[in-house]
């Protein structure tokens, strides 16, 4: 290309991109802190309105422990998310996952172990069938999904016979929910565990590097010789797996399995993965942040609920925050 | 009646400190098929977004349309009013829609949207217009499932069509459509159909401006020419009046002016000096890289040695496949035929991946650096560790400061400004990126670098810089296929210019007689024996 041309197609001069730069980092550590501080504010104007009831340590380990199902399913939908995908059938393989575990223990006999192995398995496979049809056949990950989702949750219908299925053993809530470290629940733990490892993976790996081109710049890691389908494969089975430990959190914590169950949480776990990514490493799907977001989500539900609103204050919420953090995300990506 | 469909006078534009046309003139008349040629980045596409209203040409140019004044500069419809017409390259076609609802997007734009369109009837008149032109295609048909040449067809007589209503709508005599390189993905057999529309076209009472650098065609359609050079009008004449050779003089400016001239000389610093001697190089058949039979887009069976330290560019008019041939040997582009050797490992092309040219040592730098080459929201050091990030792994563990530091020194090494690696990478400038795009890659030690327009939109100090450090991984051994529209990069950096057109390779220039305008007159088809140096390559039947 030559001189007239080249003029036309020349990026910003390097002089505004200094100042932008120098400035960022001020404005980077805003962002950081943005929504660990609205977090604080959030706790400390509940614990205004209801010193008696929000700080007492029932409350505290309920805001910790009781949104654990949302937790587990936010870092399943963070791993899809981070490779440039998204997965909205999560929701129904947790409920697979989890009225599988009821069926087994409650109808068939099969100890509370052996269940939990099965459904794990099975979200293995739903998310691996998602990679497959995804990745290997080149379809919309969003319309392709929503397929898979609704197929899932057909089968869910199916299995429970559209009823909700009582009476699992109480050793698995114990091992989830009853069980308690410090006051909380030690499933909340579980959570802590499975997001320092995807954290641990995504930063200080060559494999989260590869991840982070793969979602930020897909024809970019393909022409670096990345196995681009590769990833976005694992990244969906691996979503399947720890969709389905949410769907056993979730029948540990209430003992049954319905013909929805986890679906629910799908928004909200969504809202945590972008509202995460406004925080901690912003512009980047994070493991750190969707943690920091779901106790912010958390924090919220439980102090509206203790000040006596009504249940769609919480959707009221869920939907705010997400619409809000899908724009600052965006946002902040488009930078 | 005006005899001049149109008339330009003294038109100049300036981009920042380029002048990119200098009080250019220009008249087509009426019923003429009037050619306009030139060399990239001449000014004619400069000169057809002034036609179009794109660009504000500067102060006290005219504009003359079917005898009358036009104010300048036009905006937004004012061309499409005036009786002008514009097919570009891309056809500007919806083509996942059929050729009938392509015809009514205009039409229903300018009806109102509560008319209710009668499909069966609109089908009819679509299919007589089209007939009427000669152009006998289904107007139910998809559009991107007719062959190119239809699709072409098409794109002309529907600009054709809106001209001959403009003409019946406001009594005007003429109406000027203007072609931009419509022939260049088109194969030359079928070049033919086009030139049929275009003579129909003109005998309907319209006028044409064709721009090509395809001479042949040229000669075939026009009846005169005007050729543009750095931004000035260099002749007229009438094509019957020219020898091609001429026509190739009048692109390239007289041999001594082709080197020397204002655009040239600065840019690049001075050609090689004279006292530099070709290098000699190791032309074993196990060293280096070895392509046979590349077929591929619009390759057909090209032939490629490049030895282990020679640079070796690839140069060609669009469409000639030149431009397809680093991705089809890298396999981002699929090939259907042709095997790669490189250090006496064949692969077949047909199989080839971005994971296993990685892997093979073969490194790619593609000309489209926001999509293809760089994370923009990702930091200068991991775009640019991306490819050795392994290397950074201890125990599974990465360790991020040892990455961070290794980044910022080879940073410093290209003078990657700002010195910030941990800035995303979008935060840079086009040269900046692109030093970082090339410090990826030399990164890996590659055996082959394949280059696209490597130095498009980049400043000249970072071209220097990008210049200087390939030639540096050269001197290890690295081969380099560098492929540019740019003939004075190529003058400056290779060792040897192989001229493709047609899908093949057809032309070798290597040392002394490497120089813009052997190049230049290569490309063209001009005689390649006039240059010294100069060789046809021996043609591989396609």
């Amino acid at each position: 290309m030559s001189a007239t041309e080249t003029v036309e197609t020349t990026d910003p001069q390097p002089a505004p991109s200094v100042a932008q730069g120098s400035g960022s980092v001020r404005g980077r550590w805003g962002e950081k802190a943005a929504l660990p501080v609205a977090w604080l504010v959030l706790f400390i104007v509940f614990a205004a309105l209801a010193p008696e009831t929000f700080l007492s340590m029932g409350n505290l380990s309920n805001i910790l422990g009781s949104q654990s199902i949302l937790f587990m399913l936010a870092l399943a939908a963070l791993l899809p998310t981070r490779s440039g995908d998204l997965d909205l059938s999560l929701g129904s393989i947790g409920g697979l996952s989890a009225i599988i575990v009821a069926v087994l223990n409650v109808n068939h006999g099969v100890s509370v172990p052996v269940a939990c192995l099965v459904a794990v398995g099975v979200g293995g496979l739903c998310g691996a069938f998602n990679g497959l049809f995804v990745v290997k056949f080149k379809t919309e990950p969003f319309i392709m999904t929503l397929g898979t989702g609704t197929l899932f949750g057909g089968l869910v219908f199916w299995i429970a016979n559209s009823t909700t299925i009582v009476g699992v053993d109480r050793s698995l809530s114990m091992w989830t929910y009853l069980r308690q470290i410090g006051g909380v629940p030690v499933q909340f733990f579980y959570c802590l565990l499975v997001m320092l490892v995807i954290w641990y993976v995504m930063n200080h790996t060559p494999l989260g590097v590869r991840n982070l081109f793969v979602g930020q710049s897909r024809e970019v890691a393909v022409l670096s010789g990345i196995n681009a389908d590769r990833i976005r494969f694992g990244a969906f089975t691996l979503a399947g797996v720890i969709a389905a430990l949410a769907g056993v959190l979730y029948v540990g914590t209430t003992g049954s399995a319905g013909p929805t169950s986890v679906e629910t949480f799908l928004l909200p776990a969504y809202a945590a993965v972008f509202l995460g990514a406004t925080t901690i490493q912003p512009g980047r799907f994070n493991a750190l942040g969707t943690g920091v977001a779901v106790l912010f989500l958390a924090t919220g539900t439980a102090g509206l609920q203790l000040l006596g609103a009504q249940d769609y204050a919480q959707q009221l919420f869920y939907g705010g925050a997400l619409v809000l953090a899908v724009a600052i995300s965006r946002y902040l990506r488009r930078n | 009646m005006a005899t001049t469909a149109l008339e330009l006078h003294h038109i100049s534009k300036t981009f920042g400190a380029t002048k990119a046309l200098q009080d250019v003139s220009l008249t087509v008349q009426r019923g003429e098929v009037l050619a306009l040629l030139g060399e990239n980045g001449c000014g004619k596409s400069t000169l057809v977004k002034v036609m179009a209203g794109v660009y504000d040409p500067e102060p006290g140019g005219r504009m003359v349309v079917d005898g009358k004044d036009v104010p300048l500069p036009l905006h937004g419809d004012a061309a499409r009013h005036l009786g002008l017409s514009f097919v570009h390259q891309d056809l500007g076609l919806a083509r996942p829609l059929t050729v009938l609802e392509n015809l009514l997007g205009g039409v229903a734009e300018r009806s109102g949207s509560r008319t209710r369109i009668h499909w069966r009837a609109e089908a009819r008149k679509a299919g007589e217009m089209l007939r009427s032109y000669g152009v006998d295609v289904d107007p139910l048909a998809v559009v991107n499932q007719l062959p190119p040449v239809e699709q072409a067809l098409v794109a002309i007589a529907r600009a054709a069509e809106e001209l001959k209503q403009h003409r019946e709508r406001t009594g005007a005599s003429s109406s000027v459509l203007v072609l931009d390189e419509p022939t260049v993905f088109l194969p030359e057999e079928e070049v033919r159909f086009l030139f049929d529309l275009i003579r129909t076209i003109v005998a309907s009472g319209a006028s044409v401006v064709f721009i090509s650098h395809d001479l042949p065609a040229v000669r075939a359609i026009a009846d005169r020419v005007t050729v543009l050079r750095d931004g000035k009008l260099a002749a007229n004449a009438r094509m019957s009046d020219v020898t091609d050779a001429e026509v190739v003089e009048m692109i390239v400016g007289p041999a001594a002016a082709g080197l020397s001239s204002p655009k040239h000389g600065q840019a690049h610093g001075a050609h090689r000096p004279d006292a530099e001697e070709p290098r000699s190089f190791d032309r074993a058949p196990e060293a280096g890289l070895h392509v046979t039979g590349l077929r591929g887009g619009q390759t057909s069976g090209l032939e490629l040695h490049v030895a282990p330290g020679e640079i070796v560019g690839l140069a060609g008019l669009l469409g000639s496949g030149a431009e397809e041939v680093p991705y089809l040997l890298f396999g981002a582009k699929q090939a259907s035929g042709g095997e790669l050797t490189l250090r006496g490992r064949s692969v077949p092309l047909t199989k080839q991946h971005p994971g296993q040219a990685v892997g093979m040592g073969l490194a790619l730098i593609p000309a489209d650096r926001r999509r293809d080459a760089i994370a923009p929201a990702v930091s200068v050091a991991e775009n640019m560790m991306l490819l050795v990030v392994r290397r950074f792994s201890r125990g599974g563990r990465l360790r991020n400061a040892l990455l961070r530091s290794t980044a910022d020194e080879r940073a410093g090494a290209l003078d990657v400004r700002p010195r910030r690696t941990d800035l995303p990478l979008g935060t840079l400038s086009g040269g900046n990126a692109q030093k970082v795009v090339v410090g990826k890659w030399l990164e890996i030690g590659p055996e082959v670098l394949l280059l696209h327009e490597p130095t498009q939109g980049v400043d000249i100090a970072a071209r220097a810089e990008i210049y200087r450090a390939i030639k540096r991984a050269t001197e290890t051994g690295m081969a380099v296929v560098w492929v540019s529209s740019d003939f004075d990069e190529l003058a400056t950096v290779c060792d040897r210019v192989v001229v493709v057109s047609g899908g093949v390779a057809v032309t070798e220039i290597v040392g002394q007689g490497i120089s813009p305008a052997a190049i230049t007159a290569s490309v063209y088809g001009a005689d390649p024996g006039a240059t010294p140096n100069t060789r046809i390559v021996e043609q591989v039947a396609p």
